[in-house]
């Protein structure tokens, strides 16, 4: 993983471009002072790894709840939460005592085991994801080989465990909100993966931190060498910004917890600490989806202007995912829910198809040699669909114009 | 052959809990589990690549099995079902004794095989495999996976005559 603790000067450790690597280093250190054997040494380092990653982002998660309810309350002209500490930032706080403190109510009806373990099935997955992306030049917790596949694998155990806890609750709502739930994650995952194809065959890996540190430089000096600002990537990179806010469940996809209609959907009969851990899953899932959208397509730790590589490679990563958590904020507060059949018609009609699209695009791409010339050639492969696809939505299946009926005469 | 110890009785457990559940929904959760303990094994024989396809196809799979299951069977099936167990287990137990005595045959006839170290093929290689030696296959899998979607969805399509399509 990381060169032994001896190699590496002690100055090195505090370098800040090494610094997410501290715990790590330290616990490797102390132990193998202390003598310990080598195996108990590198488990208590991986351990300290990914201890690293779950403080990090349980506290991002603590702190995008305060977040999310600040941008979305100034997007409604509110004020948002204030009361609690200084710009209400103890409110993670006061809201997890709450959550801890609420009575666990299990439905006479549920399946009591089932229902106990659904809470627990979806906060592993995301955290499980989040060890396998690359957070800076030198610090992937968990480098795999086929990192963006055990991504996707993992990712199959939210789908069901979503089921299992609509399912085990044993009472209507969050059955609907089940099967809402697996009908759009199934539908939705097909183009995620698909979008994400283009990158794997165009950087011919699947390791995450190749797939990033192949995305170094710059075109003309200074439009970065990001799989976005190619064709096939560019629709690709929307594709699977679409698609993973439809995976994470939310708004304008959160049908299957539509407070409006299903009240919370599979969550409906969860109280107390689980209902928080169904957040927790949800909110490091957007991490994790997030994150691998960032290292597929914007560059993941690389700066996105020429000379300031002397920034931290993992500052770039938190600026970027912070910029694209915002754009889930500020699409949840912009627009209205979908129905299901909207939903589901625009996966299989629209996303599919153009997801498709991009693969021989981006074949197309790698063998004309990624220049002018390939530009050329996608770029009009993907542009005609595109239109044609927009306009058969708007003309034939978006819903007609709405007569008032004593306002038009 | 410590993973292959520790994890066949496992799958074996959950495999026999997916056959043996009444209800749909758990026998598609064994199922699951059974399939996961599958992925797991490849994992410790260290083909990474198989073992995490294995995973997200199967376990997303069950999920929509447990869609269509849901879809498919209506409810009341439930209840009769324990009857119905009860008749068919003679019939069930009758066809699935031919599969452990082919395996014996086929163990206890072939030569005993070492390998010298397991075959390490990398992601490119197998992609290379798939899509030119063994492409008829992967074809006729295609085609076979096809029809039996169209088949599914027309059998959980209920019949409404008057609705707009």
């Amino acid at each position: 993983m990381t060169a032994s603790p001896a190699a590496v000067d002690a100055a090195g450790w505090f370098a800040p471009e090494q610094l997410p690597m501290l715990p790590q280093r330290l616990v490797e250190h102390l132990l193998s002072l202390t003598g310990a054997p080598e195996v108990l040494i590198s488990i208590a380092g991986i351990a300290a790894s990914a201890g690293t990653v779950l403080l990090v982002f349980s506290s991002a998660f603590a702190l995008l709840s305060l977040i999310e309810r600040k941008v979305l309350a100034r997007a409604q002209n509110r004020i948002g939460p204030n009361r609690a500490g200084w710009f209400g930032l103890l409110q993670p706080l006061a809201d997890g005592i709450k959550m801890l403190t609420k009575e666990d109510v299990v439905p006479d009806k549920a399946e009591k085991f089932l229902h106990f373990l659904a809470p627990v099935l979806i906060v592993l997955p995301a955290i499980l994801a989040l060890g396998v992306l690359p957070y800076g030049r030198d610090w992937t917790p968990l480098p795999l080989e086929a990192g963006l596949l055990f991504f996707f694998a993992i990712g199959a155990l939210t789908e069901l465990s979503v089921f299992i806890a609509g399912w085990a609750s044993g009472s209507k709502f969050p059955m609907l909100g089940a099967m809402r739930a697996i009908s759009q994650m199934v539908s939705y995952e097909l183009p995620l993966i698909l979008s994400a194809l283009g990158v794997v065959m165009v950087s011919g890996t699947l390791s995450l931190q190749e797939i990033a540190a192949q995305q170094s430089g710059f075109h003309f000096g200074f439009i970065p060498a990001w799989n976005l600002f190619t064709p096939w990537g560019l629709v690709a990179g929307l594709l699977f910004f679409i698609c993973s806010i439809a995976e994470a469940n939310r708004s304008p996809f959160d049908l299957p917890e539509g407070e409006s209609e299903i009240v919370a959907g599979h969550m409906t009969e969860y109280s107390g600490f689980k209902y928080a851990l169904f957040f927790m899953g949800e909110y490091l899932g957007l991490f994790a989806i997030a994150g691998l959208g960032i290292t597929l397509f914007l560059g993941g730790w690389q700066p996105p202007v020429p000379g300031l590589a002397y920034v931290p490679s993992w500052v770039w990563f938190a600026a970027k995912i912070s910029v694209v958590i915002f754009l889930y904020l500020w699409i949840r507060a912009s627009f209205p829910r979908l129905r299901i059949d909207q939903l589901m018609r625009f996966a299989w009609l629209c996303m599919i198809p153009m997801a498709l699209l991009t693969l021989p695009a981006a074949a197309i791409w790698h063998f004309t040699g990624r220049g002018a010339f390939s530009w050329l050639v996608t770029l009009p492969l993907l542009l005609v669909p595109w239109i044609i696809l927009g306009n058969v939505f708007n003309r034939r299946l978006a819903p007609g114009r709405r007569r008032y009926r004593f306002a038009d005469g | 052959m410590i993973p292959l110890l520790i994890l066949a009785p496992l799958i074996l457990l959950a495999a026999v809990g997916a056959v043996w559940k009444a209800r749909p929904v758990h026998a598609a959760l064994f199922l699951a589990l059974a399939l996961s303990f599958t992925a797991v094994l490849y994992l410790a024989l260290g083909a990474d690549f198989i073992g995490l396809v294995q995973f997200m196809v199967y376990v997303g799979a069950v999920a929509v099995l447990i869609v269509f299951s849901l879809l498919i069977i209506h409810r009341g099936d439930e209840s009769e079902e324990a009857a119905r167990r009860r008749r068919a287990l003679p019939l069930g137990l009758l066809c699935a004794l031919p599969v452990p005595v082919v395996i014996l045959a086929a163990v206890s006839r072939g030569a005993p095989t070492t390998v010298e170290g397991a075959p390490v093929l990398s992601v490119r290689q197998l992609g290379t495999l798939l899509f030119t030696t063994h492409a008829p296959a992967v074809i006729a899998v295609v085609v076979l996976l096809t029809a039996v979607m169209v088949g599914a969805a027309l059998l959980a399509r209920e019949p409404q005559p008057d609705r707009r399509p």
